[in-house]
C-alpha cells in the first residue's frame, strides 16, 4: 500500500467518517438536530472538496481494484450534492413527525459512501460491495416511518425485490468471473473481446451472464418490466426519502451499468444494444401512459421517475451504437434529472409539512395564490421533468435525442419514440400546474412557515436547473471529459 | 451612432423581460402600477421596434444570402461544444412580424385593464414573457435559439388561457399545448439531425445550428424530405392548417380577449414565418416534395373554414373560423412558390393580425358589456352603440376584402398568385370569397341591424358604448388598415429581398423574372 492508494480512497473514506461521526454527534448530544444536521453538512462539504481534490490526479489504488478517472469524479459530485440537498430539505418533513434526523442524515451519507464505491470500482466484486452498500440504506429508508403502513410495506417490497435483483446480479458477475477468470473489469473487457473475435455466436455462458446481469441492474434503475417496486416504495416512503430514492440509487444504478456493461461488456455492445433499445423504448412508453393516470403526485413522480430512465437508457443506446455523445447525454441527463426531480420532491415535502397532509393533487390546489414562490418554484422544475426550455431538462433531453440521431438508424425512431413520449409526459406535468393555478384551494389555508436549510436547497435545485439549461457549458467539458474516461470513440457505421 | 452596431435585436428582445422583472417586484395590490409598468414596457418595445425600421429604408439593404438578408446581424457563441450560438438578426419579413408583434402586445395589454381584474400580476408578467417569445422567434438566426423561443412562447399562453379564460378554459389550454408540443418536439428531432447531418459532412459543429450556413447546404434528397416534413408538421399545427386546427376554435373561445388578439394576431403567423424563414429555405427539395399536399390542404381549409364560419352561433368562434380561412390563403400563397403569391401571403400575414386581431377585440367589447357571445341573442346595436356598430362595420368590410382596405391586397395578390399556377385553383379559392362575404355580413346584420333584441334591451344601461380606451385600443389598429390598404408598398418593399430569397431557394428561375 503506499501513499497514493490512501489520497485516492480519500473522499471515500471521508463520507464513510462523516457518517461515523454524525452518528457519534447523537450519541453525545442525543436529539440536538443542529449538531447533527451541521455535523453531516459540513462533512458532505469536505467530501465535496476531496472529490474535487483528488480529481485533479486520477489513477489507480489497491492493486487495481480501485480507480479514480474523470467519470469518478464527475459521479461522485452528482452523489455528494444530491446527499447535502436531501439533508438540507429533509428536517423540514421528519421533525414534524418525530423522526430523528440525525439517523437519518447518517444513513443517507452511508449510502452516498457505497455510491462514490460503485463509481469508483475497478473490479467487480468491489462494485457489487459498493451496490449494497448504497442500496441497504435506501432499504432502512423506505421503512423510516415505521409507525406508517404504507411505508412499511413500500420497504419490504423495495428489500425483496431489492435482495432478488441483487442475487440476480451477483449470479451474473459468477458467469463472467467463471468465463473470463477475471474480476477486473479492464481484464474482463480484454477477455470478452478476444472470446468474442474468435466465434460469431454468443456463446450460452456469456448470453446468460448478459441476461442475469441486464435483469439485476434493470430493477435497480426501475426500468420496465422491473419497475414494478417502484410506485409502491416512492408513494410509502417518506417523502424526502422518496426524492433521494428517486436519483441517488437511479444515478447510482446508471454508474452500475457505466462500469459493468459501458467498461466491462463493451466488446458485446452489438448484443445489449437491442437489450437496451426495447427497455428504453418499453420503460419511456409505460412510465409516461401509466403516470397519466395517477392522481397522487408522489406516485406519479415515481412513474415518471421510470420514464426518466427510459430517457438516460436512449443515451445509452446510442453509445452502444458508437456515439460518445450517447455517454455525454447520459451523463448530463443523470446531473439534470437529479437536481429537478430532487427540487419538485422539496416542494412536496414543504407542503407536507404539517402531518397527515397528503400528497394528492388536490393538496396542489390554489398553490400559485397559497405560496406564490413555492407554486412558482414547483412550475420551475415541472416544466423542466417536461422538457421545456430554457430548463436543464431540456438541454438533457436534447442531448439524449442529439446522440439517438447521430446514430442513426434504428436509434432515429428510438428518438422519435422519445419526443412523442415527452409529449404525453406534458399532459401529466402540466395538470400539477392547472391544479397550482387553475383550481381553488380546497378548505382553509393555513400558512406554513418554511425552513431556512429548505430554503437554501429550494434555491440550489432552482439555480442549478436554470443554470444547466441557460448555460449547458458549465459542465459540458467535465461531462465530455468523464465519457472519454471510459468512452470509446467507436466509428459510426 | 453607427446604428447597426448597436444590439437593438437584442434590446427589443430582453426589454419586455426587463418589464416582467420589474412587475414582479411591484407589490401585488398595486394594480395601476403593475398596469402601467407592463404598458410602459410595451410601448417601449414597441417605440424601439419603430426605429428598427429605419435600416430598412430604400438604399441599406445589404447582400443577400440564401435564407434572405439581414442586418442588425448579433453574434455570441453560447454552447461553442455544438456550434450553438447566440444568433439574432433581422430582414424584412422579420421587421414587419416584429412590428406586428410589438404593436398588438401593447394594444393587447391595454385592452386587458378592464376585464383582467384577478391576479393582475401573473397575467402581465405572462403577457411580457409572451411577447419575449415571439420577438425572439422572428429574430433568431439559429435553429437551436429559435426552437427555445419557440416553446417560451407556449408557457406564457397556456397560462393566460388556463388562467383568465372561459369556464371550458383547461380543456381548451391543454389541447393547445399538447398539439403544439407534438409538433415541436418532431421538429426537434428535425433540428438535431439537421445539424448533426451538417456536422458529419463538414466534420466540424461549427455553424451547424446557423441559418445563415445551413440554408446554402443543400442536404441529400430524402433527408430533406423528411426533415421538412417534421418541420412542416410543427408549423402546420401552429397555422393551424386543416386538418390541425381543432385546437384553435376551442382555444379561442375560452381564451380571454387579449389573449385570442394575440393568438390570432401573432401566434399564428409563427407558423406561417417558420415555412418562410425555415423549412423552404432549409429544404427546399422537400418543400416541392409537399407542396401539392400543403397547397390541397390549404385550399380545403379556405373553403371549410368559410362554410363552417357561416353556420357559428358564437361570435368568437365565427371569427376563429374564419382565421382558420384567412390562414389557408397564406399557407396557399406561399406554396405556390410565385412571387405575387408569396407577397401576397406575407403582406394578408400583416393584415390578417390587424383585422382579426381589431374583431376579437370588438367580440370583447360586446361580451364585457354582456356576458354573452351568441348571435342569436344579438341585434339592433346600431341604434344603441352607434360607435361600436360602425368599427365593428369597418373591421368586417376589411376582413371581406373591401378594396381600399388592408384585406384586399393580400387576397388579390394571392388570387392573382393562384391563378397564374393554375386558374381552377384561382377560380375556386376566389368563389370562396362569396362565402367570406357571407358569414360576415349576415354576422354583422344579425349583430347591429333591425330592432333591439329582449336579450340587449334587458341588459339596459349597462350596455354602454364604447369608452375612450377602447377606441385608443382599435383607432391604430384602424388607421394601419387605412394606410395599408392605400399604400400596401410600406410593407411590399421591405419584404422584396426575403421573397427574392426564399423563390431564390426553391426555384432560380422564378427569382430571376421578379423585378424591383
Amino acid at each position: 500500500m503506499t501513499w497514493s492508494d490512501f489520497t485516492l480512497i480519500a473522499p471515500f473514506a471521508a463520507a464513510v467518517a462523516v457518517a461515523a461521526l454524525v452518528i457519534l454527534a447523537d450519541i453525545v448530544k442525543p436529539g440536538n438536530r443542529h449538531l447533527a444536521l451541521g455535523v453531516a453538512l459540513a462533512g458532505l462539504v469536505g467530501v465535496g472538496a476531496l472529490i474535487l481534490w483528488t480529481g485533479q490526479a486520477p489513477g489507480t489504488a489497491f492493486g487495481g481494484m480501485y480507480k479514480v478517472d474523470n467519470l469518478t469524479t464527475f459521479l461522485d459530485t452528482i452523489f455528494v450534492a444530491i446527499a447535502a440537498i436531501t439533508c438540507l430539505f429533509a428536517p423540514d418533513y421528519l421533525e414534524p413527525r418525530g423522526l430523528p434526523v440525525a439517523e437519518f442524515a447518517a444513513i443517507l451519507i452511508f449510502a452516498l459512501g457505497g455510491a462514490m464505491l460503485v463509481a469508483a470500482s475497478a473490479d467487480l466484486i468491489v462494485l457489487f460491495v459498493g451496490l449494497e452498500l448504497m442500496v441497504i440504506p435506501g432499504y432502512l429508508l423506505a421503512g423510516y416511518h415505521k409507525r406508517d403502513a404504507l411505508s412499511t410495506e413500500g420497504a419490504i417490497k423495495y428489500f425483496l425485490l431489492g435482495s432478488f435483483s441483487s442475487a440476480i446480479f451477483l449470479f451474473g458477475l459468477a458467469y463472467v468471473w467463471g468465463l473470463t477468470g477475471s474480476t477486473r473489469i479492464a481484464d474482463v473487457a480484454a477477455r470478452i473481446g478476444e472470446i468474442v473475435a474468435g466465434q460469431a455466436t454468443l456463446s450460452p455462458g456469456l448470453a446468460m451472464g448478459l441476461a442475469f446481469l441486464t435483469t439485476g441492474v434493470a430493477f435497480k434503475m426501475a426500468a420496465v418490466p422491473f419497475h414494478y417496486w417502484t410506485p409502491d416504495a416512492y408513494q410509502g416512503s417518506p417523502t424526502p426519502v422518496t426524492g433521494y430514492l428517486s436519483v441517488g440509487p437511479k444515478v447510482g444504478a446508471f454508474a452500475v451499468v457505466l462500469r459493468v456493461f459501458a467498461e466491462a461488456l463493451l466488446p458485446l455492445r452489438q448484443e445489449w444494444v437491442i437489450v437496451i433499445f426495447v427497455l428504453a423504448a418499453l420503460t419511456m412508453t409505460l412510465g409516461n401512459l401509466v403516470a397519466l393516470t395517477q392522481d397522487n403526485v408522489k406516485r406519479m413522480l415515481a412513474y415518471s421517475s421510470i420514464a426518466h430512465t427510459g430517457y438516460m437508457l436512449v443515451g445509452l443506446a446510442a453509445y452502444a451504437a458508437g456515439v460518445l455523445q450517447g455517454l455525454e447525454g447520459l451523463l448530463f441527463y443523470g446531473a439534470a434529472y437529479s437536481f429537478m426531480n430532487l427540487g419538485a420532491f422539496a416542494v412536496i415535502a414543504a407542503l407536507q409539512k404539517r402531518p397527515g397532509v397528503s400528497s394528492r393533487l388536490e393538496t396542489f390546489a390554489g398553490l400559485g395564490r397559497r405560496e406564490p414562490a413555492l407554486g412558482l418554484l414547483m412550475v420551475l422544475f415541472l416544466l423542466s421533468l417536461t422538457g421545456i426550455p430554457p430548463t436543464a431538462g431540456f438541454f438533457a433531453k436534447a442531448y439524449v435525442i442529439l446522440a439517438a440521431v447521430q446514430a442513426g438508424g434504428w436509434l432515429t425512431a428510438l428518438a422519435v419514440i422519445a419526443v412523442l413520449n415527452a409529449a404525453v409526459a406534458a399532459f401529466y406535468y402540466l395538470r400539477v400546474i392547472v391544479y397550482m393555478y387553475m383550481r381553488e384551494p380546497t378548505g382553509e389555508p393555513t400558512p406554513i412557515g418554511h425552513g431556512a436549510l429548505l430554503r437554501l436547497g429550494l434555491a440550489i435545485t432552482a439555480v442549478m436547473t436554470v443554470a444547466l439549461g441557460l448555460f449547458p457549458g458549465l459542465i459540458l467539458t467535465s461531462v465530455s471529459s468523464a465519457a472519454q474516461a471510459i468512452g470509446v470513440a467507436v466509428a459510426i457505421r | 451612432m453607427d446604428i447597426s452596431s448597436f444590439p437593438i435585436l437584442s434590446l427589443i428582445i430582453f426589454l419586455p423581460l426587463v418589464g416582467a422583472v420589474v412587475v414582479a417586484f411591484i407589490p401585488r395590490r398595486n394594480l395601476g402600477a403593475i398596469r402601467a409598468t407592463a404598458l410602459a414596457f410595451a410601448l417601449a418595445t414597441w417605440v424601439v421596434s419603430l426605429w428598427l425600421v429605419l435600416g430598412f429604408l430604400p438604399g441599406r439593404e445589404m447582400v443577400a444570402s440564401a435564407a434572405g438578408s439581414f442586418q442588425y446581424v448579433q453574434v455570441a457563441d453560447w454552447i461553442p461544444l455544438f456550434g450553438i450560438q447566440y444568433k439574432v438578426g433581422a430582414d424584412g419579413l422579420s421587421v414587419a412580424m416584429v412590428v406586428l408583434t410589438t404593436t398588438l402586445s401593447w394594444i393587447s395589454i391595454l385592452a386587458s385593464f378592464s376585464p383582467i381584474k384577478e391576479r393582475v400580476k401573473e397575467y402581465m408578467i405572462s403577457f411580457l414573457v409572451l411577447e419575449v417569445g415571439m420577438l425572439g422567434v422572428f429574430l433568431a438566426l439559429d435553429l437551436f435559439l429559435f426552437y427555445i423561443f419557440w416553446e417560451v412562447v407556449l408557457v406564457p399562453m397556456y397560462l393566460i388561457i388556463g388562467i383568465w379564460g372561459g369556464p371550458n378554459r383547461i380543456y381548451a389550454t391543454i389541447k393547445f399545448v399538447l398539439y403544439t408540443l407534438v409538433g415541436s418536439l418532431l421538429m426537434l428531432v428535425a433540428i438535431l439531425a439537421t445539424a448533426f447531418t451538417y456536422q458529419h459532412a463538414t466534420g466540424s459543429w461549427v455553424g451547424a445550428f446557423d441559418l445563415e450556413r445551413l440554408a446554402g447546404a443543400g442536404f441529400d434528397g430524402t433527408f430533406q424530405v423528411f426533415a421538412f416534413a417534421a418541420f412542416a408538421l410543427a408549423f402546420a399545427i401552429k397555422v393551424p392548417m386543416f386538418p390541425f386546427h381543432t385546437w384553435l376554435p376551442d382555444a379561442h373561445v375560452e381564451a380571454p380577449t387579449a389573449g385570442s388578439v394575440i393568438l390570432a394576431g401573432v401566434l399564428l403567423k409563427l407558423g406561417a414565418y417558420g415555412f418562410i424563414r425555415f423549412a423552404i429555405p432549409l429544404f427546399p427539395h422537400g418543400a416541392h416534395v409537399f407542396a401539392p399536399l400543403l397547397i390541397a390542404l390549404s385550399i380545403i381549409a379556405i373553403i371549410y373554414g368559410a362554410i363552417v364560419a357561416l353556420v357559428q352561433p358564437d361570435l368568437k368562434k365565427l371569427v376563429a373560423y374564419s382565421s382558420v380561412s384567412h390562414m389557408g390563403f397564406v399557407t396557399l400563397g406561399i406554396f405556390i412558390f410565385q412571387a405575387q403569391g408569396l407577397q401576397g401571403a406575407i403582406l394578408q400575414m400583416v393584415n390578417h393580425g390587424l383585422i382579426t386581431g381589431a374583431l376579437f377585440l370588438l367580440v370583447g367589447v360586446i361580451y364585457e358589456r354582456t356576458h354573452d357571445r351568441t348571435i342569436a341573442k344579438m341585434g339592433g346595436l346600431g341604434a344603441v352603440t352607434p360607435v361600436y356598430s360602425a368599427a365593428l362595420g369597418f373591421f368586417v368590410f376589411a376582413s371581406v376584402g373591401l378594396p381600399g382596405l388592408a384585406g384586399f391586397v393580400g387576397e388579390f395578390l394571392v388570387f392573382q398568385g393562384a391563378f397564374a399556377f393554375n386558374p381552377w385553383v384561382g377560380v375556386s379559392v376566389t368563389f370562396v370569397m362569396i362565402f367570406a362575404a357571407g358569414y360576415l355580413l349576415w354576422m354583422l346584420q344579425r349583430v347591429c341591424f333591425g330592432q333591439v333584441s329582449e336579450f340587449l334591451a334587458g341588459i339596459g344601461h349597462h350596455l354602454t358604448d364604447m369608452r375612450p380606451t377602447e377606441i385608443l385600443t382599435l383607432a391604430p389598429l384602424g388607421a394601419l388598415t387605412v394606410v395599408l390598404g392605400l399604400y400596401p408598398a410600406l410593407v411590399l418593399d421591405l419584404i422584396t429581398g426575403p421573397v427574392k430569397a426564399v423563390l431564390a431557394a426553391v426555384d432560380p428561375a422564378v427569382a430571376m423574372s421578379i423585378g424591383r
